[in-house]
């Protein structure tokens, strides 16, 4: 509560400080969720903030700031000055806002701080399905056409990135494809049978898989998953993944351009520690999510090559409202 | 054995009993505060409460929650600025009572029955978890979008006065709550291309202008009358007044239980649904309702406290949140490096235990947190209207802001603050803005699945609610209360009592 009040006095008070290294941080830190409360954004970056503030030596102040697909959130920090006093911490969205539809600005305009993770998409299913696996999942569409449920988040979210793909590999699948508010939701309606088929994050459904309350039918990923090393990867049963794989949504802490850049580097500095302490290493393989934790060079490639793979996948699947060509975005290869 | 001393863990470690006590209190006056939600306290504790123990960590945050749905009848009694959407139903009798200088007795009511529906809530929980949540999963899209149908049909009974007034306040609200970008399409909508208008209007800061704003400036008008004179003679009610309304209270507490495990919906809901089922099956209420009736308190009150142990059901049960709170608590289980899902209450059924001993511990701390210093409270109505009426403004403005602490929420919550105001001079009636607000979405989203699910095809649509018994019941319900509004009913009844 404390920590509360402290930001919303600070938010008000209009102190103009003048970032130096040295000083950094002067005052309270922002933090913006692109999600709400509760997803796995939030709790990434309410795990990982704890340990960093205190190697900065200062309080970072987490606030959700919901809507437009997170675009809210990025146009919020966007706007303010670049002085490292507010982090946009994200997840993929952002790098397919151009080609979506949804704005005009997306991580090009911010630096990484830390990519700190990325997750495995999974297809699970429904236990009534008729079916026990993706070969049988393919042969039941083919002969049932139209009649398979399948879950999704929207244009852009995962679930229609995974389809596309699973679309560009196998061929057109005709389904009936019913947009949720997030994975959650629609992994709740899969276990009350209102949706068949579900690609979601593994970390969101490997519990319920465990229980036996839903069924995984693949990985999404080019080999077996530590977690589930039952659960056979797509690649297996076609070849046509490598493509398009390894894929998989992530979790970033963003400043914007111009910021000094000793005020990245103390930022970069202070994340990368955290993301190593053995509690996040842990959350982050209970909940099934790969540690990345990279900056840099690095995180900037990870994402160039990640937004021209997946808006050319959406573009290909006829899904994208404005070619990835018009922004620049490069056809993955060339 | 095990459960049992795990039940007993928070009574035998002084430390937690500490924490929960101070989680509650804190709780009670954070919910009280408009725009001030617990699930924004609840989010701050996760990373507060990041390097302690797991225990401690939810005690204090158990602590939060309880207090902070029973503290929204605070302000909602005291001043008609409800703390919390689960609130709204409890202002409108709430505040007619404070008017009437029945204030203690007000909160005194809401104190008790919340604790009775916070009871009913951990109870259902603790002996029935996994029978409700089988239940609760098995609503599909269409069963939710009927809900929300018998939601809208709350108009009629929010709506003192003309129904048409009332039906377009309530379709007001339903626009209201539409704009932005749709979730399921991200298509935009009513945004005028204004690019703040994306995220929608915030319905914390429509609620607080409609009600507190308006309020201010009703109160403008008769700026000259003394304060209202509060009796204090009676704050705790007797045993008897408990007795009479326990058939009802026992009612409006299963729905919120039930409402409160459907992982879509909550105890906002609850308690307006349960407002509405007093209205109709209380004969003779104490006063009419909307003038200060003893049900129109007990049934939101008892609904919304019935809500949280509804909403872990889920939770504990298959590690889906039953709302957003709880939703929290679940990444806070996984912080602290433990699996919320459906093994969680195979693998460790002390955690469960434990939950529901902080549950209990939680709830009796707000009963004796509610009742302590109420007479201090009562003293905020008998405050001159010079000091009152910029205290609510002031109030309003802090809430709105704090929402997401943005300033153009404070804009918005002044711009329908006005609205309300002059909506109230012509006798609109505001509860059905807000209701449709709360609904819009749900009832948007929910036929949208459904009907996508059905191939868009009407006919499969009315199919699948006539062959599943759920819809079915929820198709009938809708029906009778649509049909029991109509004037061809009120005649049916009034002839056949007058043959009697």
């Amino acid at each position: 509560m404390t920590r509360f009040l402290i930001g919303a006095v600070s938010a008000l008070s209009l102190l103009a400080g003048t970032a130096t290294a040295q000083d950094y941080p002067a005052k309270e830190i922002q933090g913006i969720i692109q999600w709400g409360a509760g997803g796995s954004t939030d709790t990434v970056m309410r795990a990982v903030t704890p340990h960093a503030e205190e190697v900065l030596g200062g309080t970072i102040v987490l606030q959700n700031m919901t809507g437009g697909v997170g675009a809210i959130a990025l146009n919020h920090v966007a706007d303010e000055d670049a002085d490292g006093y507010k982090l946009l911490m994200g997840a993929e969205n952002p790098l397919l806002y151009k080609v979506m539809g949804l704005g005009d600005k997306d991580y090009s305009d911010f630096t990484a701080i830390s990519i700190l993770a990325r997750g495995t998409p999974i297809l699970v299913a429904n236990n009534d399905a008729p079916f026990d696996d993706y070969p049988g999942m393919l042969a039941y569409i083919a002969e049932n056409p139209g009649e398979l449920r399948f879950g999704s988040t929207g244009p852009g979210g995962l679930p229609s990135v995974v389809t596309a793909m699973v679309e560009a590999v196998e061929g057109d699948l005709d389904v009936i494809s019913v947009p949720y508010d997030g994975d959650g939701p629609a992994l709740t309606a899969l276990q009350g049978g209102a949706i068949d088929v579900m690609p979601a994050v593994l970390g969101a459904s490997i519990e319920a898989i465990k229980a036996g309350n839903m069924k995984a039918l693949a990985v999404v990923d080019v080999e077996a998953n530590e977690f589930l090393p039952d659960v056979p990867p797509v690649l297996e049963f076609n070849e046509g993944y490598s493509t398009y794989l390894p894929w998989g949504p992530f979790f970033g802490i963003f400043v914007k351009n111009g910021t000094p850049e000793d005020v990245v580097a103390k930022l970069q500095d202070a994340f990368s520690q955290s993301a190593e302490q053995q509690a996040f290493k842990d959350l982050m393989a209970t909940r099934g999510f790969t540690l990345m934790n990279t900056s840099g060079d690095e995180a900037q490639e990870f994402l160039t090559s990640w937004q021209s793979n997946t808006a050319w996948l959406l573009q290909d699947a006829g899904m994208a409202k404005t070619s990835p060509e018009e922004f620049g975005i490069a056809r993955p290869g060339e | 054995m095990d459960a049992l001393m795990a039940f007993l863990t928070v009574f035998t470690q002084p430390q937690l009993l500490l924490l929960v006590a101070a989680g509650t209190f804190a709780g009670v006056y954070v919910g009280a505060i408009p725009g001030l939600s617990v699930t924004m306290a609840v989010s701050i504790l996760i990373s507060f409460t990041f390097s302690w123990d797991v225990l401690p960590a939810i005690s204090l945050m158990i602590g939060v929650y309880m207090g902070g749905v029973y503290g929204g009848s605070r302000t909602a009694i005291l001043l008609n600025i409800p703390g919390a959407p689960s609130a709204i139903a409890t202002a409108m009798d709430g505040y007619p009572m404070a008017q009437r200088g029945e204030a203690g007795e007000a909160i005194g009511i809401t104190t008790v029955m919340s604790f009775f529906g916070g009871f009913v809530g951990i109870a259902v929980l603790a002996l029935l978890a996994p029978t409700v949540s089988d239940f609760a999963i098995r609503f599909q899209p269409r069963d939710y979008m009927l809900i929300a149908v018998l939601g809208i049909l709350l108009v009629g009974s929010l709506s003192s006065g003309s129904l048409v007034k009332g039906i377009f306040a309530g379709a007001l609200g339903i626009g209201i709550g539409a704009v932005g970008m749709d979730p399921l399409t991200f298509t935009e909508r009513f945004t005028f291309d204004i690019p703040l208008l994306r995220g929608g209007i915030s319905f914390i800061a429509v609620m607080i202008g409609m009600f507190g704003v308006s309020e201010a400036l009703m109160q403008l008008h008769n700026i000259d009358t003394p304060a209202i004179k509060q009796k204090i003679s009676r704050i705790v009610p007797s045993f008897g007044t408990i007795r009479k309304h326990l058939p009802l209270s026992l009612q409006t507490s299963s729905l919120g239980v039930l409402i409160g495990a459907l992982p879509g919906t909550g105890g906002d809901i609850a308690a307006l649904m349960a407002y509405d089922h007093a209205k109709r099956v209380t004969k003779s209420p104490s006063r009419p309702f909307g003038q200060g009736a003893i049900e129109g308190l007990v049934a939101p009150e008892t609904a919304n406290n019935a809500a949280v142990g509804g909403a872990f059901i889920p939770m504990m049960t298959l590690g889906i949140p039953g709302d957003a709170v709880t939703a929290i608590m679940i990444g806070a289980l996984f912080i602290h490096g433990l699996n919320p899902g459906p093994l969680l209450m195979v693998d460790q059924p002390d955690m469960f235990w434990f939950i529901v001993g902080a549950l209990v511990t939680a709830n009796c701390f707000m009963l004796l947190f509610g009742l302590t210093g109420i007479k201090l409270f009562t003293r905020i109505v008998e405050m001159p209207r010079a000091v009152l009426i910029p205290l609510i403004l002031l109030l309003s403005i802090v809430g709105a802001y704090a929402v997401n602490n943005a300033i153009t929420d404070v804009y918005w919550m002044l711009g329908f603050g006005v609205f309300g105001y002059f909506m109230r001079h012509y006798g609109y009636p505001l509860g059905p803005v807000i209701l449709g607000v709360i609904l819009s979405r749900l009832l948007d989203d929910n036929w949208r699945r459904a009907i996508i699910s059905e191939r868009e095809d009407l006919g499969r649509f009315f199919y699948g609610i006539v062959t599943s018994p759920l819809s079915l019941c929820l198709l009938v319900a809708v029906i009778l209360i649509f049909v029991s509004q109509t004037p061809l009913w009120t005649r049916f009844r009034k002839k056949e009592s007058s043959a009697k």
